[in-house]
């Protein structure tokens, strides 16, 4: 019979090592997939990963089980992304206490990727692949989570909300703002599309 | 309802996050409104193109990878955590209540006296491991602690503070049994993270040493892992022997498989044929799939020793 999280959570916190696993596994590879479309690197997704999952087994015992294990999970998860410095140093050092950002926002998103460009130039995939991952990487660390959760990622605005621990419209905005930011830094590569 | 409004509403129409009548409004509003339908054909536009080119999926490779890394992680806080208070309690969890602290009390004393007596024994070579100081204000006055890679967060002072990160390492020396928790923990991590071939690679040695053949799974795993993904051939290579001393089951044979398959050295694929054949020889049965890759590789091969190997393979297995 399968155990549900809960009781899973319980077994874990009695030290049962199977149980810890077998609980994490039924959401791993959705937060390496979070991990991996926030920083477009498999080292660096693997180091959030392992950090999320540290971070868990330290906490178990302090999670009340008032909201879903899923929910506490993806919002440590976000933590993790939000406050996830580079290796490479290509990251913008933001503050991460940033709660609503304006449309001031703009100024933050650095023109990373270059605009004049010959579009002749850019038909590798691979090359379209790097301009986009700039692009998604100068956003800022709030923009960029959002994005990654509900374009990549698929989820529901109101689940975002949960994880940010924000409103819904807080979420909206960040993914407008991501969107407006993202369109105007990939334009040249897109007019076609606009 | 203004303009810019149903701007807004058509990002979320195409992320499905409208509700009924929000919809409802939507489309009646683009039936009127040319700049609308065109703003609408170019966000979806947009967003497919993104989609298409950007997507980045989980192999499983990186996954498998990722959870060795974290047992090994893990193991290593769960080694941390041995030491704390609570633990040595539990200890006592045999003695009656009304003697328990003294019982406790009389045990530390005897274990600081101990630990005092090898901290100030002459031996200044070998130091202990200790646990770590949470605490960043001793890191500045130790000597021995070399601070790298410093990062700020917040470098204007204007505030009269500053915030950074930094990694602060310091040399450690421990000496103890292979069988020792610390010492399989110091020694997976490095087995996975190390960055000196040599280091990983003495590492591996280490773990397996004749007494471990019937080793844990943790190990399996960090050597189907080195052996897989590990940058350097004579790395992998060693790994590949001694996944053989392991009891052999489905997952060893995948690693060989996937060596055999994937790698582009043929001393390695050599190394996995090797250990394949053997198996096949003490009576282990092959299936479809591997029968499938044996054909292929009987034929399509560079390496002469590997076709002619696999083609002796099929012949032993019908």
């Amino acid at each position: 019979m399968t155990l549900s999280d809960n009781e899973l959570i319980i077994e874990a916190n009695k030290g049962n090592n199977a149980a810890f696993e077998e609980l994490i596994y039924r959401y791993d590879k959705s937060v390496l997939s979070i991990a991996l479309n926030y920083v477009h690197d498999s080292d660096e997704a693997k180091d959030i990963y392992q950090e999320v999952f540290i971070r868990v087994h330290r906490n178990l015992k302090k999670f009340e089980m008032r909201s879903e294990f899923s929910t506490w999970l993806y919002r440590i998860a976000t933590n993790v992304c939000l406050t996830h410095k580079s290796r490479s140093k290509k990251h913008l050092q933001l503050s991460i206490n940033e709660e609503f950002e304006t449309e001031d926002d703009d100024s933050k998103s650095y023109e990373l990727v270059a605009t004049n460009r010959d579009p002749g130039e850019l038909a590798s995939n691979t090359e379209l692949g790097s301009l986009i991952s700039e692009a998604i990487d100068s956003l800022s660390s709030k923009q960029k989570i959002t994005f990654t959760l509900k374009h990549y990622e698929g989820y529901k605005i109101r689940e975002i909300a949960e994880m940010l621990n924000c409103k819904e419209g807080t979420v909206k905005k960040y993914l407008f703002d991501a969107t407006r930011n993202l369109r105007k830094n990939l334009s040249s590569v897109y007019a076609a599309a606009y | 309802m203004q303009h810019n409004e149903y701007k807004k509403m058509i990002q979320l129409a195409l992320y499905s996050e409208l509700n009924a009548n929000e919809q409802k409004k939507l489309e009646d509003h683009l039936t009127s409104c040319e700049e609308c339908r065109k703003e609408m054909e170019a966000q979806r536009n947009f967003l497919n193109i993104i989609s298409d080119s950007e997507k980045k999926v989980i192999d499983d490779a990186l996954l498998h990878e990722a959870r060795t890394q974290l047992r090994g992680a893990l193991r290593m806080e769960q080694g941390k955590s041995m030491f704390n208070l609570k633990n040595i309690f539990n200890v006592f969890d045999f003695v009656n209540p009304p003697y328990k602290l003294a019982v406790v009390g009389v045990t530390t004393l005897i274990v600081g006296f101990f630990m005092g007596y090898l901290l100030m024994s002459p031996s200044p070579e070998i130091r202990y491991i200790t646990s770590s100081d949470s605490g960043t204000e001793s890191v500045f006055y130790q000597q021995d602690v070399k601070i790298s890679n410093i990062t700020f967060i917040d470098s204007d002072a204007s505030d009269g503070e500053v915030e950074f990160r930094f990694e602060a390492v310091k040399p450690m020396h421990y000496k103890g049994s292979v069988d020792d928790p610390n010492v399989q923990s110091v020694l997976t991590y490095a087995m996975l993270n190390e960055r000196n071939p040599g280091s990983r690679l003495n590492s591996i040695n280490a773990m397996v040493s004749e007494n471990k053949m019937d080793s844990d799974p943790e190990l399996k795993n960090a050597l189907i892992t080195v052996a897989i993904t590990d940058q350097n051939p004579g790395v992998k290579i060693e790994a590949l022997k001694l996944l053989k001393k392991l009891p052999y089951d489905e997952d060893i044979k995948q690693a060989y498989i996937y060596v055999l398959s994937n790698d582009t050295s043929s001393a390695l694929r050599i190394t996995a044929i090797n250990a394949l054949f053997e198996t096949v020889q003490s009576g282990q049965k092959l299936n479809e799939k591997d029968l499938k890759l044996f054909k292929e590789k009987s034929k399509d091969d560079d390496n002469n020793y590997i076709r002619h190997l696999t083609k002796t393979i099929l012949q032993e297995h019908d």
